[in-house]
């Protein structure tokens, strides 16, 4: 959990916004920092938390959250987090005589053109389900990263309805949050037809209540400034729109991250 | 022009609101349905994209018999088996049947929230088709769709602004709260009106037109073609002369040989005590004296030495 | 089309079921026991050597266990071919298993071509001293032009190395005894080398259309490739013709589904290779991802310009910069002549293209 990047959102663990989807996405940069300090921050607030780790292992989630302070392991015997090890269970699927019937979360992998709908159905029990003795607040999804699902032959139409019944499922009807990480390579600008990245990027972001958006710095590469945050707050329920875009630049430590405005950076002052 | 569309004075048709991800149409949306609820018209809302709570809030007259609103959003796809209407039912049929079921002799007005969803699972042929076909039937007289406009193919979103019969496309405006619509209005006589007009979109839903035509930034162009080397107090160039004499300069701070035997010899100090600074004299080889600066003491650099 | 040296399905089920992933911590004893590999600085991370010194320094000390290195060809696929098998040869040093697959010809081809290595110790400074560039600091310093406040920064080292000596030392102009390929190895880590994945020959169609329809099929693959070597102590190195992708969105997910990326260009049959800049040079390197494993911070390299040169036995990475210009007259004689390009760049609407003296 970055303390920094709580007060630029002016959030806290101790009072979750009910209902907030954020969408983090990248640029020729990497925002995967962002989805550790999700991680933690819902972790340390008590919700019930659902991840879908797609790219990397549980080992190294668990790693990164013990430098910030916190258990996976630990989280997962309290039955706080249900963690989806999308590389370990895409084994059994790719590698048929492995076949173990344990979830079905990653049978889309069989056939991609036939949606996502066994992906939610393991979100919606795990959010529902109530497999442990403590209770635990609102629901939380999150997922890294949506994209991959784009590599492994699923539609950005499919994963879009997929997102739609997690959005209609934990941040409507159970008050919960979401947040979904999307990574883009190309330039904005580029008209690469409609398919891939760019379209679920643009599709989340008419959903979403919150996007950060991270890029490497326009000047090029900086080794004390990792890049900039675009911070942009679209319309909660209740209160008109109103776009308000900010601007922070980065740096990734070894157990954390600073943020501070443009130019700011301690290495250039 | 905005508020002319809102108040329904033409003979209805298809309305379609175009938006981005920069800024969203739905308030806009939200404005044509109370607008029509208070003119007393019945409204039937097909919701894809939000649930039935917010697509209400707001409303003057959120439990009005004249409004019904068939939500897909819980479950679009029957994925969970509970929903009454979802994507399945958009074909001209099972709407028309919607739309009269509840509504009185009345033509009805039908929203769309919105398109874009539709589309990811509909043909936009198929969509196109139902579009215009709905109005022929004379249950509905009014359509307004909501459509993302960057989510689809410069095609679809082209014909489908080729079947309105106007065409809003909002993008932000420049102070906040603030946004611009862009209106095409294609009269039945062929003729087409244009209009750029700054709104915003209160609390209540009801849209406040700031200003009929954006005053547009006239000095770009003037800028351009500025001369930035114009009027200079300064020669950019050098005539051969000068550029000789140039040539021939040492330039400061170059270790040369000459300097390294001066320096050897010279010392720095002589004007220590009238600094306001403590400073330190540390001896060092070559029997060179280095004037070092106690920074605890001074909060600015800056001496300067002369040489014995 | 493969060429396993031992039984690869043994290998993998073995691995599998072990449930030995390879990002857990290790105690030290046991990192000691697998030959050619040493714990990371930054992480614990298990790294082995891709065979090129240089190129582990780049990627923060060598190869993670677990992870996939992808190799951008270069247009003739010769220097990307020569990391390949520089890669396989430490394996063959240090003993561990290879498992080899190409389409373009038979891997047992590639095996054959690997380098020799130098064996010999004493062979090691000789190999550092070679690559001295004529920038490096030289008796003759005292005499260059160089304002004195910039004489007390570091010396550039071109020379990419650590200080410690990790990997072997190659040299290309030999193969390697067939009786070293040969011996007989324990089971440990698994070098996994796919050459020009994604090339016309293993029937995708990636490299042929603009928009090809088995898009998925590559990156599919790299995902699974991925979930294998994240649960099995092997390291893979993928060389893919990068030139031939035409399709952007597609090369970035290709590269974000692997966990090292570079990209080689050479000068061969281009332009670059008549410049004088390049001179020095065979071919331009980009580090374009390092991962981040285990921890928040990724090991950024700390310079981005890269080239790469191919010597009569050795292959070698350095630090792209300019050769100095020590005569006193160049820069100003031919002043006159450069002017153009900083004028053009930044006066964009200055009339005329006379040059500019400022």
């Amino acid at each position: 959990m970055f303390t920094e990047l709580n007060s630029i959102l002016n959030a806290s663990p101790d009072s979750i916004t009910p209902g907030e989807l954020i969408v983090v996405s990248d640029r020729q940069s990497d925002a995967s920092f962002l989805v550790h300090h999700f991680l933690s921050f819902y972790l340390r607030a008590r919700c019930k938390v659902c991840f879908l780790g797609l790219v990397q292992s549980f080992c190294h989630y668990s790693a990164v959250s013990q430098r910030l302070g916190l258990s996976l392991t630990q989280a997962k015997e309290r039955g706080q987090l249900v963690f989806l090890e999308g590389l370990k269970d895409s084994l059994s699927i790719l590698i048929p005589q492995e076949r173990n019937a344990e979830s079905q979360a990653m049978d889309f992998l069989q056939d991609p053109a036939a949606g996502l709908r066994s992906l939610y159905e393991f979100v919606q029990s795990s959010v529902t389900g109530s497999g442990s003795s403590e209770d635990w607040g609102p629901p939380v999804l999150l997922v890294d990263d949506l994209s991959v699902l784009l590599s492994l032959g699923v539609s950005a139409g499919a994963v879009l309805d997929f997102s739609h019944y997690c959005r209609a499922t934990i941040c409507s009807q159970l008050q919960g949050n979401m947040v979904m990480l999307v990574r883009c390579s190309g330039e904005e600008e580029e008209e690469d037809g409609d398919e891939g990245s760019e379209r679920l990027l643009k599709g989340l972001t008419h959903q979403c209540t919150l996007t950060l958006h991270v890029q490497g710095l326009p000047t090029g590469f900086c080794k004390d400034i990792h890049g900039q945050v675009e911070v942009c707050r679209r319309r909660r329920r209740g209160d008109l729109q109103h776009n308000q875009n900010k601007l922070f630049q980065y740096k990734v430590h070894d157990k954390g991250a600073s943020f501070f405005a443009r130019g700011t950076s301690s290495a250039v002052l | 022009m905005l508020s002319e569309l809102l108040q329904g004075t033409d003979s209805g048709g298809l309305l379609v609101i175009q938006d981005t991800c920069r800024y969203s149409g739905r308030d806009l949306l939200r404005s044509f349905i109370s607008a029509a609820l208070s003119r007393g018209d019945v409204v039937h809302v097909l919701g894809f994209d939000v649930d039935e709570e917010e697509l209400k809030d707001g409303l003057k007259t959120p439990d009005s018999q004249a409004l019904h609103i068939h939500s897909a959003y819980a479950d679009p796809l029957g994925w969970n088996d509970h929903s009454a209407f979802t994507v399945n039912n958009f074909n001209l049929e099972e709407l028309t049947n919607l739309v009269k079921q509840t509504s009185d002799l009345k033509p009805a007005t039908l929203v769309i929230d919105s398109l874009s969803w539709v589309l990811r699972h509909v043909a936009p042929p198929a969509v196109c088709r139902i579009l215009h076909q709905l109005r022929k039937g004379g249950a509905v007289r009014t359509v307004i769709a909501l459509l993302h406009a960057d989510l689809h193919q410069r095609g679809t979103v082209g014909s489908l602004s080729h079947l309105a019969s106007s065409l809003i496309t909002v993008a932000p405006g420049v102070r906040a709260n603030e946004a611009v619509a862009k209106i095409t209005k294609h009269l039945k006589s062929g003729k087409v009106i244009q209009d750029e007009e700054i709104f915003s979109v209160n609390e209540d839903l009801t849209v406040i037109v700031h200003s009929k035509h954006p005053e547009h930034k006239q000095n770009d162009a003037e800028e351009e073609q500025m001369d930035p080397t114009a009027n200079l107090t300064f020669n950019l160039r050098l005539s051969d002369s000068e550029a000789e004499a140039k040539n021939k300069l040492t330039l400061p701070f170059v270790f040369s040989k000459e300097k390294s035997e001066t320096f050897s010899r010279c010392f720095f100090f002589k004007h220590c005590k009238t600094f306001q600074f403590y400073l330190k004299c540390i001896k060092c080889k070559n029997n060179c004296f280095v004037l070092q600066e106690n920074r605890s003491t001074s909060s600015r650099y800056g001496f300067w030495a002369d040489s014995l | 089309m493969a060429a396993p040296v031992r039984s690869m399905d043994k290998t993998s089920a073995e691995s599998l079921s072990s449930n030995n992933t390879s990002f857990q911590k290790k105690t030290k004893s046991k990192l000691i026991s697998i030959p050619g590999t040493r714990p990371s600085v930054q992480n614990g991370q298990l790294l082995v050597s891709t065979g090129v010194t240089s190129l582990d320094y780049l990627l923060g000390g060598g190869l993670a266990v677990g992870t996939v290195l992808l190799i951008g060809e270069d247009r003739y696929d010769s220097y990307s071919r020569m990391i390949l098998k520089y890669f396989l040869a430490e394996g063959v040093v240090c003993r561990h298993e290879l498992f080899v697959a190409a389409a373009q010809d038979n891997p047992d081809d590639i095996l054959q071509e690997l380098p020799a290595p130098i064996l010999d110790d004493v062979a090691i400074p000789k190999a550092v001293e070679q690559p001295r560039l004529p920038c490096e600091p030289r008796d003759s310093l005292e005499a260059m032009n160089i304002a004195w406040r910039y004489q007390n920064l570091p010396k550039v080292q071109s020379f990419l190395a650590s200080s410690s000596r990790f990997g072997h030392y190659y040299d290309v102009s030999k193969t390697m005894e067939p009786e070293i390929r040969l011996a007989s190895k324990s089971r440990n880590i698994l070098r996994v080398g796919l050459h020009s994945l994604g090339s016309a020959l293993w029937g995708d169609d990636l490299s042929c259309h603009d928009n090809p329809k088995h898009r998925h099929a590559l990156t599919t693959f790299l995902y699974g490739l991925r979930a294998l070597m994240r649960s099995s102590l092997s390291v893979a190195v993928v060389t893919l013709p990068s030139h031939l992708i035409q399709d952007r969105a597609l090369m970035g997910s290709i590269t974000r589904l692997c966990d090292n990326a570079i990209a080689l260009e050479s000068f061969k049959g281009s332009e670059r290779e008549t410049n004088p800049l390049y001179k020095d040079y065979h071919g331009l390197l980009q580090v374009l991802q390092v991962p981040h494993l285990n921890c928040l911070a990724s090991q950024l390299p700390d310079h981005k310009d890269l080239a790469f040169k191919l010597k009569r036995k050795q292959f070698s990475i350095e630090r792209l910069h300019l050769p100095p210009d020590l005569s006193e007259t160049v820069s100003r004689v031919s002043r006159g002549e450069l002017a153009g390009s900083p004028v053009s760049a930044c006066g964009s609407g200055a009339p005329g293209t006379k040059h500019l003296d400022f």
